[in-house]
């Protein structure tokens, strides 16, 4: 099935196209010179519709997926998982094309065991080896690792989700310590990815300039030079309508799943609303900080202290103190498994109390100038409900962030 | 606190109303004004108020916090403006003509004398020096 670089008796003795125009934009003719192998300078539709689509858009989807996780900050998350997902559905789709869509798209054409991958570097390297109408078994090998990395990625990326932003299809089943550590790997594996498309790009190149054929070109427009041999090229029909329902069904079926497991509650998030009481009290002089933000030994402390919080006079009465006291260890930070509950039970040796001394709150906060807490709209950095709407349920999504435009009072 | 003789509950009452002129102490304050002038006369201390004082004692810097140097510094200068809490909260404004139910339950002036004449002064405030940051904040 592999189209072999040996010259046989082919059904059509195709010659080279003369440089000058290798991309062959001649449809019709070399069409009917593919069918009727007649000599002719022929070109060959070797990367069918589905094929070049799902790679441009698969490329669109992998760089936006990088840039907005590599290197935007986490308001960007929205876009980045939006990315991820259609990438993950271009995989799942070309997975299926790989079994179902014409003889250049199926695995079985490309796809070779690492005896043959070997043999062909051998052969590249010692400049015997010959030119491929599909991938060459390098690039054949290239494409499987590609896709298993994007699995990885996705499932990675699925598993951090649920676990740190107690989002998604997994968050009523991953903990916080699993999501994180699946985060660790989501972006290690993101940086193969880039050292892979590096690759990819570099051997696209080096292939187009050793075979003086326009790769890039290839896979847009989907021809390329004939070559003795290609007769193969008709071997295996598509099936479309098979794969494009199989795809339907995998696409609607993986949506229903995830949205059934996303309805489930979240492990370890708080679901009930903050104390009444609580919120009237501590919420008259700064924004009433979640239970979850703070470990009970924390919250104990702050309570036996109210006289001097922060170089203020906080104090309450004795019930209303115990009252508060006893809420708030009950529903503090321990008790929870958000990301918020997590970070912040690790707090500064000289500054135990202050949540903005905590080493996860200013790593998170150092870019913000400080021009922008002490605007009128913020008005202070313990004044977290200013950029974070959802501040009062103690989540902290990055979606819900929102940092307000300065505004000169 | 000058000693005044004429340390009257009468007396109290009319130098709010001289201060504020249209009075805008409501029965409610008027009740508040009332208690701490009884607890001024019962400690020996002038009850009759005066929104003037009260201006003085609201504005002034009492050394005492660095961060919270004086009422004004939270409430601002102009006490029918909201104020902000160190903390970035709005706080409605303290006068009564601007927000009407400002000193109308004791527990919460109470409350907020404790905690802010600790804070702003080091020490609790007198019953004559809560009585004309009453009669002030009535008066605007």
């Amino acid at each position: 099935m592999r189209p072999q670089p040996t010259p046989s008796p082919a059904p059509f003795a195709a010659r080279p196209v003369p440089t000058g125009d290798p991309g062959g934009h001649d449809r019709g003719a070399a069409t009917d010179a593919a069918i009727n192998g007649q000599p002719a300078r022929t070109t060959i539709a070797v990367w069918d519709p589905f094929v070049r689509i799902f790679h441009w858009m698969l490329a669109t989807a992998v760089a936006a997926a990088l840039t907005t996780g590599l290197l935007l900050p986490a308001t960007w998350t929205r876009l980045h998982i939006a990315a991820g997902t259609l990438a993950a559905a271009l995989v799942a789709a070309r997975i299926v094309w790989g079994f179902l869509g014409p003889h250049f798209a199926r695995f079985a054409t490309f796809v070779g065991g690492p005896a043959t991958v070997l043999r062909y570097t051998r052969e590249l390297i010692g400049r015997r080896a010959g030119r491929h109408l599909g991938h060459n078994p390098l690039g054949g090998a290239m494409i499987v690792a590609l896709l298993a990395l994007l699995i990885a990625i996705t499932a990675t990326g699925t598993a951090a989700l649920g676990g740190v932003l107690k989002a998604g299809p997994l968050a009523f089943a991953t903990s916080y310590a699993a999501g994180s550590a699946a985060r660790e790997i989501h972006g290690l594996l993101a940086y193969a990815l880039l050292a892979l498309i590096a690759l990819h790009v570099a051997g696209v190149l080096f292939e187009s300039r050793r075979t003086r054929e326009d790769l890039v070109g290839a896979m847009i427009h989907g021809r390329k030079r004939g070559m003795p041999g290609a007769g193969s090229a008709r071997s295996a029909q598509a099936r479309p309508v098979l794969a494009a329902g199989i795809v339907a069904a995998i696409l609607a079926g993986s949506t229903l799943v995830s949205a059934a497991l996303s309805q489930r509650p979240a492990a370890g998030v708080p679901t009930a609303p903050l104390d009444p009481a609580y919120a009237e009290e501590c919420g008259a002089c700064h924004i009433p900080y979640h239970p979850s933000l703070a470990p009970a030994a924390v919250w104990t402390a702050l309570m036996n202290g109210l006289s001097d919080h922060f170089g203020e006079d906080a104090s309450l009465d004795p019930a209303t103190t115990r009252a508060m006291r006893d809420y708030l260890v009950a529903n503090a930070a321990e008790a929870y498994d958000t990301r918020a509950a997590n970070v912040f039970r690790r707090r500064a040796a000289d500054d135990p109390l202050r949540l903005t001394a905590t080493p996860f709150w200013r790593r998170r906060h150092a870019e913000i100038p400080a021009a922008v807490f002490a605007s009128p709209p913020v008005g202070g950095e313990g004044n977290c409900a200013a950029c974070h709407a959802d501040a009062a349920t103690g989540r902290f999504a990055p979606a819900a962030i929102t940092i307000p435009k300065e505004t000169t009072s | 606190m000058r000693a005044t003789p004429r340390s009257t509950f009468a007396a109290g009452l009319f130098a709010v109303a001289a201060a504020t002129g249209p009075a805008a102490a409501g029965p409610a304050q008027q009740a508040i004004l009332d208690h701490y002038a009884a607890e001024a006369k019962a400690a020996g201390a002038p009850s009759a108020f005066s929104a003037a004082r009260g201006e003085a004692f609201f504005r002034a810097k009492h050394g005492v916090s660095a961060e919270s140097p004086s009422c004004s510094a939270c409430h601002t200068a102009d006490p029918r403006n909201p104020g902000r809490t160190r903390a970035g909260k709005p706080i409605e404004p303290m006068a009564v003509s601007a927000v009407p139910t400002r000193f109308t339950d004791l527990a919460e002036v109470e409350k907020w004398f404790r905690r802010n004449c600790n804070t702003v002064l080091g020490r609790a405030c007198t019953p004559a020096e809560k009585g004309d940051f009453v009669a002030f904040m009535a008066s605007r």
